[in-house]
């Protein structure tokens, strides 16, 4: 299947050394966010009608994450070239599959994002978060930086980002569209494209940007985006999500209301609280210091995966690092900026805390992808080991 | 290539975020070296990125959390800046009842704080609140928190009472509560709201977008007649308890407009505490339940043949012997064993001259008719709980003959009642609803029987209840007509003989109808009352037969004595 032999340039690495080499802190950071997810929808779990609390929500979000930590383990422990080899096939596969919710996908909530194989719900535009960011670190791998600017050698690039985020804007999925579409960007500015080329993409994407505004977004996305420019224009409509979560993080102050106290948060004013806007409940519950907490946690954690990339000896594990990391840190930077009323309300859960077992299970293979390069990080793959097979 | 090269030099001190890089290897060639080297300034303005986006959102947060106003005004902000929970118009019936209205709470919760003394605050607040646990009170109160709910939706008096307490520490939150102020009486075609206002289910449901007008204050107008619902219920639930039926349902509609003036699905629950009804209580058996209707469904075949002129009222059918179509024997309740009219067939409910009066017609007279009535789509009204029809996978000449007396083809009671209305109202299309401006003119009906049909129509019904299967439906002065239907309940791989749906559908006046009453029995049992028959014209039919002499008086409609029946025995039979 792949041009090069499996051990053919690096050394054979027995697996307990392997363990050994895992980052203990890393683990440590994703298990402290993983506790204030669960935390927060224990609190979530109070059953107004029943005086009751359900801790169903907050166990589930524990079992999910360990099913998550231990696919991080297996992911991690496999040698990083492995997952080179797989890199297109599995763009190849998220991409049928894209295709395949265009044509045969369930309908859920007004977005057709689901795919049914046999029992099991696949989110294509989840698998294609993994895949694009795999084959772009592999065909980056394979360019010097003056192919990187080069239009012959960018255009694949380019394609490879663009065909996936075309299918998943049709589904209609803004928020995850411009997700790929960022993290894309930013792995082809990593690689080292020119600034020249960075200018006029802007500009183009400025451009593009009017034209999606004129003719290609739904009246409700429209409607998102302008509520966010001036959410008290309109409190009790659109902008009731965004009024109603200021509140709550207001009401919070610097210390918080206390665990289960938050009454805009409890009493339901605020809505999807145990997904979008957990973040809100945090604020209000816990106040100033519990969310600093989490995101000087996440911050930690994007840190750690910078450095993990830094120590990387092959430019397949630095791409790969950041492409990761660089799409945790837009969901945690859109989710936030959202809750608080910066930027238009976009569906993006907060990684790791959220009620969700898709994103959470995207962001932990990601993470075990990060984790494999750490631990194959003085492995040497040969740019040439040929950018197709 | 010179401005890459440029950026190889990057200051050791930057570069060093973390750990320095790997010893040179001699696997390394110089492009590769230099592609890392160039990379890593790429990655600083990343990670700067990072930095600067976190900052921003932190400061944001101070400025939400810490910055923007003190503790008590943004409480304020909450009780009296925005409205946590949208104000929904209300609902009221066509006399200007309250069905569903807005009630202004208030919600009372403390500042643990600025409580001084947890002990007496919490004997003051029983002696106003005296239902509250003391225990539980003076815990939340010396709890110190700044947030403790104390008690939801006070009543202006407990609000009042409160307030003159003069407690330090207490304070109150605007809430909203949906108050149905009848309860169950009008349970699943009203439906009810979420926590947040927002409608679930029956017309809070369907009609959310136009409840929550906030320009708008006045209450949408139903076509309901709260009285005619009441009468409705209590004699479908007297009826119900009388015949060990394990559900009723029941419906009043306008014949002509399609305004719907009651409706009724037993057993219902109430809409203010909706969290503990059942499904089976919640489900509208009127218009989300499919049934076999049974001979009910013999209105449509005659009034098929009729308008289609394949045979006329005098025309004789062979009803000596029970009949053979499709490898399937037809056999009649009461058999006649003789050749009858299609007024007798009609009258004695034969199954066997109805299915050949059916085939006379043939399968596509018969389906086109059928769909004419509209008994081949979804029913049409206001509320989202809507039924399909279940009709048959083919249909060939067997079904044609089990469809003409109701079985093989299940649709909602509601479409039955909105078909048989079209033929007995002059032949016109009905289009029910529940919502008073959407009442269609009458100049816009469409015709879907002919007049004369629909005239026949009516006799034929009238004698039904003068002298057939439904003589207790009848209200002396208000000549009720109509027909009745008996359906053996379909069970997996064939029918429960013990198990029946019983069903009449009334309209009187018989010679120019204004109302259309259904009431459906699902296991009637036999009683000594009706010497153990459990067939409609035993309990179905007399539950019309209350409901229209309840009802007429109260729509203001005069009795009006036929000729040639004692005026005497009428009389003492009205009071």
């Amino acid at each position: 299947m792949s041009s090069y032999t499996y051990g053919e340039t690096g050394r054979e690495v027995p697996l307990w050394q392997k363990f050994r080499e895992i980052d203990w802190w890393l683990i440590f950071l994703l298990c402290a966010v993983a506790a204030v997810g669960f935390i927060m929808l224990y609190s979530t779990g109070w059953d107004i009608a029943k005086q009751m609390r359900d801790p169903s929500r907050a166990l589930t979000h524990l079992t999910r994450f360990s099913i998550a930590l231990v696919l991080m383990f297996i992911v991690a422990l496999v040698d990083v070239r492995v997952w080179m080899s797989l890199a297109y096939p599995a763009y190849a596969a998220a991409l049928i599959l894209l295709i395949g919710v265009e044509l045969f996908g369930t309908v859920g909530m007004g977005a057709q994002r689901w795919l049914l194989i046999g029992p099991i719900r696949v989110q294509p535009s989840e698998v294609m978060k993994i895949a694009l960011v795999l084959s772009l670190a592999r065909y980056l791998h394979g360019l010097t930086v003056d192919e990187v600017s080069r239009i012959k050698t960018l255009a694949p690039a380019v394609l490879m980002i663009l065909l996936p985020v075309a299918l998943i804007f049709r589904q209609p999925d803004l928020g995850t569209a411009l997700l790929l579409l960022m993290g894309g960007a930013a792995l082809l500015f990593l690689a080292g494209l020119s600034w020249r080329i960075v200018a006029v993409a802007s500009v183009l994407g400025g451009v593009a940007a009017g034209f999606a505004w004129r003719f290609l977004l739904q009246d409700y996305q429209k409607q998102r985006v302008l509520t966010a420019l001036n959410p008290d224009s309109d409190p009790l409509g659109a902008g009731y999500h965004i009024a109603q979560s200021k509140i709550a993080i207001g009401a919070g102050g610097l210390f918080g209301k206390g665990f289960g106290n938050g009454s805009q948060s409890q009493l339901n004013f605020l809505p999807e609280k145990h997904t979008d806007f957990i973040f809100t409940m945090l604020a209000e519950e816990w106040g100033l210091i519990g969310a600093l907490t989490l995101l000087v946690l996440y911050l930690l954690i994007l840190f750690r995966g910078l450095s993990i990339a830094m120590s990387s000896r092959h430019h397949f594990g630095r791409m790969v690092s950041m492409g990761v990391m660089f799409t945790f840190f837009l969901y945690v930077a859109i989710n936030t900026a959202m809750v608080m009323g910066l930027i238009p309300v976009v569906g993006v859960p907060l990684p790791l805390v959220s009620y969700g077992g898709t994103v959470m299970m995207t962001i932990m293979i990601g993470m075990g992808l990060v984790m494999s390069v750490h631990i194959h990080r003085d492995i040497d793959v040969p740019r040439h080991s040929g950018a197709f097979w | 290539m010179s401005r890459a090269r440029g950026r190889v030099h990057i200051p050791a001190s930057l570069s060093q975020i973390d750990r320095p890089l790997p010893k040179q290897s001699m696997y390394f060639d110089g492009t590769q070296q230099m592609m890392l080297e160039m990379r890593r300034g790429r990655l600083l303005v990343l990670s700067g990125l990072f930095m600067s986006v976190f900052l921003l959102i932190g400061i944001r947060l101070i400025d939400l959390t810490v910055l923007s106003d003190d503790r008590t005004v943004r409480v304020s902000q909450v009780e009296n800046g925005l409205a946590p929970i949208p104000i929904r118009r209300g609902l009221v019936d066509r006399n200007g009842n309250i069905i569903a209205a807005d009630l202004r709470t208030v919600s009372l919760y403390a500042d643990a704080r600025d409580i001084q003394d947890p002990k007496t605050a919490a004997e003051a607040l029983i002696r106003v609140l005296p239902h509250l646990n003391k225990a539980n009170l003076e815990t939340k109160l010396a709890s110190k928190r700044p947030f403790v709910w104390i008690e939801r939706d006070l009543a202006p008096k407990q609000h009042a009472a409160v307030l003159s307490l003069g407690l330090a520490g207490l304070h109150f939150q605007a809430d909203r509560r949906r108050v149905y102020p009848n309860g169950p009486l009008i349970a699943q075609v009203v439906g009810y709201v979420g926590i947040d206002n927002d409608g679930l289910a029956g017309l809070e449901k369907s009609l959310d977008d136009d409840l929550l007008k906030e320009d708008d204050p006045t209450p949408v107008t139903l076509t309901l007649d709260l009285r005619v619902q009441h009468v409705l219920r209590e004699e479908l639930m007297k009826s119900m308890v009388a015949f060990h039926a394990i559900a009723a349902s029941g419906l009043v509609m306008d014949v002509n407009t399609g305004e719907v003036l009651a409706m009724v699905s037993l057993p219902d629950f109430d809409p203010n505490e909706f969290q503990s009804a059942t499904n089976n209580e919640k489900f509208n058996r009127v218009t989300l339940g499919v049934y076999e209707m049974g001979s009910t469904f013999k209105a449509f075949n005659t009034a098929m043949v009729l308008d289609a002129g394949v045979a006329g009222l005098e025309d004789k059918f062979d009803a000596t012997k029970p009949y053979e179509t499709g490898g399937r024997m037809i056999h009649d309740l009461h058999g006649e064993n003789k050749w009858l009219t299609v007024t007798e067939i009609f009258k004695h409910s034969s199954n066997i001259g109805s299915a050949r009066m059916a085939h006379l017609a043939g399968v596509d007279v018969q389906t086109e008719f059928l769909q004419r009535l509209g008994l081949f789509d979804a029913p049409r009204l206001e509320v989202p709980e809507l039924g399909r029809p279940l009709l048959p996978a083919k249909w060939g000449p067997t079904e044609t003959a089990t469809v003409s007396y109701g079985h093989g083809i299940s649709v909602t009671p509601l479409q039955t009642v909105v078909a048989m209305a079209a033929l007995v109202n002059g032949g016109f299309e009905v289009h029910p609803t529940l919502v008073r401006d959407e009442v269609e003119p009458s100049e816009l009906r469409k015709r879907v029987v002919k007049e004369m049909t629909s005239r026949q129509m009516r006799r034929l019904m009238r004698e039904v209840v003068l002298d057939g299967t439904a003589s207790r439906a009848d209200v002396p002065g208000y000549s009720v007509a109509g027909k009745t239907g008996t359906a053996e309940k379909a069970a997996a791989g064939g029918y429960l003989k013990k198990a029946l749906l019983s069903s009449f559908v009334g309209v009187f006046p018989s010679e120019k109808p204004r109302y259309i009453v259904l009431a459906m029995l699902d296991e009637p049992k036999g009683t000594t009352e009706t010497y153990g028959y459990r067939t409609a014209g035993w309990n179905a039919a007399p539950t019309v037969g209350n409901v229209v002499r309840r009802m007429a008086p109260i729509m203001g409609m005069r009795p009006i004595y036929e000729p040639g029946i004692k005026p005497g025995a009428q009389i003492a039979a009205a009071e």
